[in-house]
């Protein structure tokens, strides 16, 4: 139990839409990682929110939900059959060239 | 085994770890953490089924999943009854009604 704001950082696509995930799957992201925890006084460190005004709202979800698909079943030996992490073929590119951005 | 589900509400979607064994009313206590919307004004829709989750009964045993979709509605002001569903949708969305 007991998740509050502070865990969480909520991500924020071109469209204004805003997921809201916890920090540890958004570290699955070295980017995010680095704007997280760096000291160097990030703003968005201070509010827990970042904004990405080029990536898009379908594209930013299924980040999120990869990054909670990662969290799963890595090392996770207790796992079997890891499902595949089913990507539609119109968002290929576009997520590819998020995915570079992020470095996840 | 941990899981996710993606509580939505309009323009926001929480993504919440939850476990099949947690009841609806143990996930609406994740929810009032985040949203600071008192549990007895949210309820809880699945959005494949279109069922309302009830509080004393746990995921599992409502047939939520992994990566589901559940609607999160909030109580009127000074009335009884909850707004409507309002999910603002986006192009590419596995929720979404297939266009014909």
């Amino acid at each position: 139990m007991g998740i509050t704001k502070a865990d969480t950082v909520k991500l924020i696509s071109a469209e204004g839409f805003e997921f809201v995930i916890h920090k540890e799957a958004a570290m699955i992201s070295n980017t995010l990682k680095n704007m997280l925890s760096s000291s160097g006084g990030f703003q968005e460190t201070e509010l827990g929110e970042v904004r990405f005004p080029e990536i898009s709202t379908p594209i930013l979800e299924k980040l999120c939900q990869f990054f909670y698909y990662k969290l799963r079943y890595t090392n996770s030996a207790a796992v079997k059959n890891v499902p595949e992490f089913k990507i539609e073929p119109e968002i290929a590119i576009e997520l590819l060239m998020a995915s570079n951005f992020l470095d996840c | 085994m941990s899981m996710y589900v993606r509580v939505k509400h309009k323009k926001v979607t929480y993504f919440l770890h939850v476990e099949p064994s947690d009841s609806i009313l143990e996930v609406k206590e994740k929810l009032q953490a985040l949203s600071e919307q008192p549990v007895d004004q949210q309820r809880l829709t699945l959005v494949s089924t279109g069922q309302v989750l009830e509080d004393g009964k746990t995921l599992a045993e409502q047939k939520v999943e992994n990566d589901a979709v559940v609607a999160l509605q909030y109580k009127l002001p000074d009335s009884d009854q909850y707004e409507e569903i309002d999910i603002q949708k986006h192009d590419i969305d596995d929720t979404a009604e297939p266009h014909s």
